[in-house]
């Protein structure tokens, strides 16, 4: 096969066929976008994810009227405890104040009772101790007599693991869309480009050419379709994340207590990668079906 | 597997043979195996073509064509000089019968294989079948490039095409630029850029005014003189009967020898065709060429009368 001018046959259909290809690049790069904002949401509860496994924290909640020093002799177990970065203990007004301070509701503290908030202490793991660390720290103090429930936000770290599952599956379901959306439009295009060359292909097969010399350069548009398409849309992203990226730090990934992250170049690569086998694949599925040479 | 092995091999990008191919590419100006070199380039042999079950539109067609012959193919307008023509270069195929293009049978040839056969033939039709809105290079190089010849070799072999049908410095223009018999000059020059041991014609005058019908036959006589076999048909017998080359008659299906080219060329001085080793001598352009009845050195054959065939071999 002669690539030089596979290619050089491409272009030129892709240059006489320049507002089609257009159009059809635009509709594609849609679709990737919305594969992207998926994939860009994912990567981002995947790294939220990652961040609350690592870092394990615990809150003891201790029961009302619990002595101080038995408080202090528990929190000098638990700071004896491997793993255990501080140890705070946090009274009942203390965690009154936070809420509110926290919650922002402009409420006075009158208005809540005094026994809203039992008095805690709040431990923090060392980056990697994780879920295993947490539930050891639990299980362990639970015999003192003064702590009334311990809470190791598993529950939570479960939910985010199945909005994770959920946000794959999203994914999935927006990939395989996006997968016959290109197979469509990409072959549609192709449909309609050998259409108008219809006197291109019959000069070239009366001057002796193969199949393949005639359907290799609609390959390579259907190809070069779905990679320009999904280049669009990487850039795109990209673009709108630098935008959002300030204020989406400054509120919900400050809650969250991670920074935001961007589809890692592997990822953004595979995008780029699936975008030209499935264009291509379209090419070829729809000269199958319409390119009789 | 070859159909055609030569002794001669030349190296596949330049040729554009490639292995496992299964029709060896080969033109005008090649020396073949001395087997090939004794076998008429093309012979029907009783072949028949159905249409309609109970019409043929060719009947026990049986005409041989000898190497570096100029045969016209006329008849009446529906008598099967298309369907004769589209029978050789495998647009259709026959019902029964046989078809030997240089001693092999391409009436069996698998669709896979077509295409090698068609890279042995020039053709050019009535409506000249360029692409409109290619450059008159583009519509000469696609056949160069289906042979995947380098891009420097296609430059210079399409320049040369393009100044034999007097079109030398148009290869920028756009095709539909040209007027109606220049762009019949550039299917012939695709035609014969990839010196085809034979070029089929299918009424190539058809759309043309009687003094570029003549320009145009001309043209294919330059083309024979080089060596190359030359099927031309037409319903002109304006043509017919300047030129008097072999003549097949077909009508109803049936084929006459109308005139033998073979015997009105006997006694006539002649010249050889060039050897296949000597250089080839560049063609005349339409203006330098002298007509067939002035120029007797256009015979296939040699002086003796006998059939000189080395040179004019793919």
């Amino acid at each position: 096969m002669d690539l030089a001018s596979t290619l050089r046959r491409a272009a030129r259909g892709m240059r006489e066929e320049a507002r089609l290809h257009v159009v059809s690049v635009s509709s594609l790069a849609i679709a990737f976008l919305g594969l992207g904002v998926a994939l860009l949401v994912l990567a981002n509860l995947d790294s939220l994810a990652t961040a609350w496994e690592r870092a394990g924290r615990v809150t003891i909640f201790l029961r009302d009227g619990a002595r101080q020093s038995d408080v202090d002799e528990l929190a000098t177990a638990l700071s004896s405890i491997p793993g255990v970065t501080t140890v705070t203990h946090v009274s009942s007004a203390e965690a009154r104040e936070q809420f509110v301070a926290d919650a922002q509701l402009g409420a006075s503290l009158e208005t809540l009772p005094p026994d809203a908030f039992p008095a805690s202490i709040e431990v923090e793991l060392a980056g990697g101790s994780g879920e295993v660390g947490s539930q050891a720290i639990a299980d362990r103090v639970t015999r003192f007599a003064i702590v009334e429930d311990v809470e190791t936000y598993r529950s939570w770290f479960e939910q985010l693991q199945g909005l994770l599952a959920t946000g794959r599956g999203v994914a999935l379901a927006l990939a395989i869309l996006v997968l016959f959306c290109v197979l469509f439009v990409v072959g549609n295009t192709i449909r309609l480009a050998v259409a108008g060359r219809r006197d291109e292909i019959e000069v070239m097969k009366l001057c002796g050419a193969s199949d393949r010399f005639v359907r290799d350069p609609f390959i390579v548009e259907g190809a070069a379709q779905g990679f320009v398409a999904a280049l669009v849309a990487v850039v795109v992203l990209a673009i709108g994340f630098v935008l959002l990226r300030g204020p989406l730090d400054a509120t919900v990934a400050s809650l969250a207590g991670i920074r935001t992250v961007f589809l890692h170049p592997f990822v953004a690569l595979g995008v780029l990668v699936a975008g030209g086998f499935v264009g291509a694949l379209g090419s070829a599925l729809s000269l199958r079906r319409y390119l009789v040479v | 597997m070859a159909l055609f092995n030569f002794g001669k091999k030349r190296p596949a990008r330049e040729s554009g043979e490639s292995s496992h191919r299964p029709f060896a590419f080969f033109r005008a100006g090649l020396s073949p195996q001395p087997s090939a070199a004794n076998k008429p380039i093309l012979v029907f042999d009783n072949v028949t073509k159905f249409h309609r079950p109970d019409q043929p539109t060719l009947r026990d067609v049986n005409l041989t064509i000898e190497r570096g012959e100029f045969v016209f193919i006329t008849g009446p307008s529906g008598a099967g000089k298309s369907t004769l023509i589209q029978l050789v270069h495998r647009r259709q195929n026959v019902d029964e019968g046989r078809i030997l293009f240089c001693g092999k049978d391409i009436a069996r040839l698998t669709s896979e294989s077509i295409p090698y056969l068609r890279r042995n033939l020039g053709i050019v039709f009535q409506d000249f079948k360029v692409v409109s809105h290619w450059t008159v290079f583009e519509n000469v190089a696609i056949a160069l490039e289906i042979l995947e010849m380098p891009r420097r070799l296609v430059r210079s072999r399409v320049a040369e095409a393009l100044d034999r049908v007097g079109l030398k410095g148009k290869g920028d223009q756009i095709t539909s630029t040209l007027s109606g018999g220049e762009q019949q000059r550039v299917a012939v020059a695709r035609a014969i850029v990839t010196e085809p041991a034979l070029v089929l014609a299918d009424e190539p005058t058809g759309n043309l005014d009687p003094h570029l019908a003549l320009d145009i036959l001309t043209l294919f006589e330059e083309i024979h003189a080089t060596g190359t076999t030359v099927l031309f048909a037409t319903h002109d017998h304006t043509l017919l009967e300047q030129r008097p080359h072999r003549i097949v008659y077909i009508d109803d299906g049936n084929v006459k020898e109308a005139r033998s080219g073979l015997s009105q060329w006997r006694g006539t001085p002649h010249t050889h065709a060039p050897q296949s080793h000597e250089p080839r001598p560049s063609a005349p352009s339409i203006s330098q060429a002298a007509r067939v009845e002035d120029a007797p050195s256009y015979s296939p054959l040699g002086a003796g009368g006998s059939p000189d065939f080395a040179p004019l071999l793919g």
